[in-house]
C-alpha cells in the first residue's frame, strides 16, 4: 500500500483532474517536461513493472509522432532539408516532439490514475450523484471477469463435445460465434437473476446506508488545499500569458520573466507532489525500521 | 407544468455551459484551445443522455441489460485483441439499440467505451470514443424499425458506422495534434486510416451477419420472458423503481 493510495478519493480525484487539466491542454515545453517527469517518477513508485512495460511501447510511439509531424506540417521558417519536394522544418520536428512528450505524459498520468483511483473509489465518489449510472458501471466492471471465466468454461465444454473446430478460418469463426452466443444467453439470464436477487435484498430502498472505509482527514484537506492553490496559480499565470509559447513560424524562447518562473515553479511542485509524499513516507519507514 | 420548467432550465443550463466552456478555453488554454474545447463539448454532449437516463423511471432491468451489453462488447475487444481493429463493439451496440431503443443504444455505446478503456487504457480519447459509439447506437435506435426489417439496410448501416467511427476518431487526432483543425492533416489522417476504416466496416458486417439475427432472437426472448424495456403498467413500473 503506497501512501497516495490511502488518500481520500475526493482529494486524489481532484489532484489528478488538476494535473491533467494543465498537462493535456498546454504546448509549453517546460510544463510538459515537468508533467512527464512527475508522472514517470510517480508511476515508477506505484508499479515498476507497469513503468518498464510502458517505456518499451511508448518510446517508439514518441519517435513516430515526432518524426511524422514534419510530413504533415510545413510551417516554420528554419528549413532542414527537402523531402519529396516538401520542406522539412526544425519547428515542425520540435513541435512533433513536444506533442509526443504531452501524449506520453498524459498516458502515464492516466496510468497512475487507474492505479490509485480504483473503481470502488470512483463509485464511492459518484454513487450518490449518479446512482443509476454508477450501478451500471460497477455491474459492467464486475461482469467482465465473470464473463471471461464463463467464456473459458463454455469453450472447454464445446471442445469436449467435439463441436469446436479450428481447421479453417470460417470454421474457427463459426465455433467462436457459437461460444459467444452461449455466453450471451448465459450472461443475460444470469444478470437478470442478479437483479432479482438485489431487489429481494432491498437494493436502493430508502434509508439503506452504504459501507465505506474512507475518511476525510486533515491530511487530505491539506493535500486538497495545496493542489488547488498550485493549480489556481498555474492557470492564472497561463491566462495572464506567463506560459505562452509558439512553435510557428519561429520558435519563441522560453520566457524567464518572474510570472513565467512562478508558473513553472507552481506546476513543477504540483506534479512532484505524489513523489514528495511517497519519498517522505518511505524515509519515515526506513527511519522507524532503523530504530527497532 | 412545474416539471416542464425544470426540464427547460436543465437544458438551458447545458446550452449556457457550452459557451461557458469556450470562454475560459480561449483565454486560459490559448495554444491548446481546440483540444480543450472539443474535449469539453464532447463531454457536455453526453450529459443530457446520462441525465435523462438517470431520471427515467422504471428501467431497472434495462439497466442490467445495458451493463451486460457493455461488458460483453468490452470482452469482445479482448477476445479479438489479436486482430487489431476487428472488434464487435459497434455491432453489439447497434443490435442493442435496435431491440431496446435509441437511449439504450447510446448508453451501451458510451459505457462500452468507458468500461473497456479501464483495461485498454483511459486517455483523452475516451470521451470521443464514448460519444462516437454512443451516437452510432443512438442513430441505430432511431432507425430501428427500418434496420430490423431489412438485412441489407442493417449491413449498410454497419459499413457506414465503421466509416463514421473512423472519421470521428480522425477528427479527434487532428484536433489533438495541431491545436487547430488543419484540413491537410485531416486528409492525411483519413488517408492513413483507410485500411482501418475498411477493417471496422468489415468487422461490423461480419458480426452483424453472423450474430445479428441470433442475438436478436435472444434479446426478443428475454424481452418476452422478463419484460425488459417494455412499456410497463403502473404496478410493474413501481416494482422496477424499487430496484433503483
Amino acid at each position: 500500500m503506497r501512501a497516495f493510495e490511502s488518500v481520500h478519493p475526493a482529494a486524489a480525484f481532484a489532484y489528478f483532474i488538476s494535473v491533467l487539466l494543465v498537462a493535456m491542454f498546454t504546448a509549453h515545453p517546460v510544463l510538459l517536461c515537468e508533467a512527464l517527469l512527475g508522472a514517470v517518477l510517480f508511476c515508477a513508485i506505484l508499479s515498476a513493472k507497469g513503468f518498464w512495460k510502458n517505456m518499451a511501447s511508448y518510446v517508439p510511439l514518441f519517435a513516430i509522432i515526432a518524426l511524422s509531424n514534419p510530413l504533415f506540417s510545413h510551417n516554420g521558417v528554419t528549413m532542414l532539408f527537402f523531402l519529396n519536394g516538401n520542406p522539412v522544418t526544425l519547428e515542425a520536428v520540435l513541435y512533433g516532439a513536444d506533442i509526443a512528450v504531452m501524449l506520453i505524459a498524459v498516458i502515464y498520468w492516466f496510468q497512475c490514475y487507474s492505479f490509485v483511483m480504483t473503481s470502488d473509489k470512483f463509485l464511492y465518489l459518484f454513487g450518490k450523484a449518479i446512482p443509476k449510472l454508477s450501478l451500471v458501471l460497477s455491474m459492467a466492471l464486475r461482469f467482465i471477469p465473470l464473463f471471461k471465466a464463463q467464456l473459458i468454461r463454455v469453450n472447454r465444454a464445446q471442445k469436449a463435445m467435439g463441436l469446436y473446430s479450428g481447421k479453417s478460418f470460417t470454421d474457427k469463426l463459426r465455433s467462436a460465434g457459437r461460444v459467444l452466443l452461449a455466453l450471451i444467453t448465459w450472461s443475460l439470464e444470469n444478470a437478470v437473476e442478479t437483479g432479482d436477487s438485489m431487489r429481494a435484498r432491498g437494493y436502493g430502498l430508502h434509508g439503506r446506508s452504504h459501507f465505506a472505509l474512507f475518511r476525510f482527514t486533515g491530511r487530505d484537506g491539506v493535500l486538497l488545499g495545496i493542489s488547488a492553490a498550485l493549480t489556481g496559480l498555474t492557470l492564472t499565470g497561463r491566462a495572464l500569458g506567463g506560459a505562452d509559447f509558439a512553435f510557428y513560424p519561429r520558435i519563441t524562447g522560453i520566457s524567464t520573466a518572474p510570472l513565467s518562473l512562478a508558473v513553472y515553479l507552481a506546476f513543477g511542485a504540483l506534479t512532484l507532489l505524489p513523489f514528495i509524499i511517497e519519498t517522505e513516507e518511505s524515509l519515515k519507514w526506513t527511519y522507524f525500521v532503523s530504530k527497532i | 407544468m412545474n416539471n416542464k420548467i425544470k426540464k427547460l432550465l436543465r437544458y438551458s443550463i447545458l446550452l449556457l455551459a457550452i459557451p461557458a466552456v469556450i470562454l475560459p478555453g480561449v483565454t486560459v488554454f490559448k495554444d491548446r484551445q481546440y483540444a480543450f474545447i472539443s474535449l469539453a463539448v464532447v463531454l457536455l454532449a453526453c450529459v443530457p443522455f446520462f441525465l435523462s437516463f438517470e431520471r427515467r423511471k422504471g428501467n431497472g432491468k434495462l439497466l442490467i441489460l445495458i451493463a451486460v451489453m457493455a461488458a460483453l462488447s468490452s470482452l469482445g475487444r479482448f477476445v479479438f485483441a489479436a486482430v487489431p481493429g476487428f472488434k464487435p463493439v459497434t455491432a453489439l451496440v447497434v443490435i442493442t439499440a435496435i431491440y431496446f431503443g435509441a437511449e439504450a443504444g447510446f448508453m451501451t455505446g458510451a459505457l462500452s467505451a468507458l468500461v473497456s478503456n479501464f483495461y485498454f487504457g483511459q486517455g483523452p480519447w475516451t470521451p470521443f470514443q464514448m460519444f462516437s459509439w454512443g451516437l452510432l447506437g443512438l442513430i441505430a435506435g432511431l432507425l430501428a424499425g427500418k434496420l430490423r426489417g431489412s438485412r441489407t439496410l442493417l449491413l449498410l448501416y454497419g459499413v457506414l458506422a465503421g466509416a463514421a467511427y473512423s472519421l470521428m476518431m480522425d477528427t479527434w487526432s487532428t484536433l489533438w495534434m495541431d491545436g487547430t483543425f488543419s484540413l491537410a492533416r485531416y486528409a492525411a489522417y483519413v488517408a492513413a486510416s483507410l485500411p482501418w476504416m475498411a477493417i471496422y466496416a468489415a468487422s461490423n458486417v461480419v458480426f452483424l451477419l453472423i450474430f445479428g439475427k441470433a442475438i436478436g432472437q435472444i434479446l426478443e426472448r428475454l424481452k418476452y420472458k422478463y419484460g425488459i424495456g417494455e412499456q410497463l403498467d403502473e404496478r410493474g413500473a413501481d416494482d422496477c423503481d424499487r430496484l433503483q
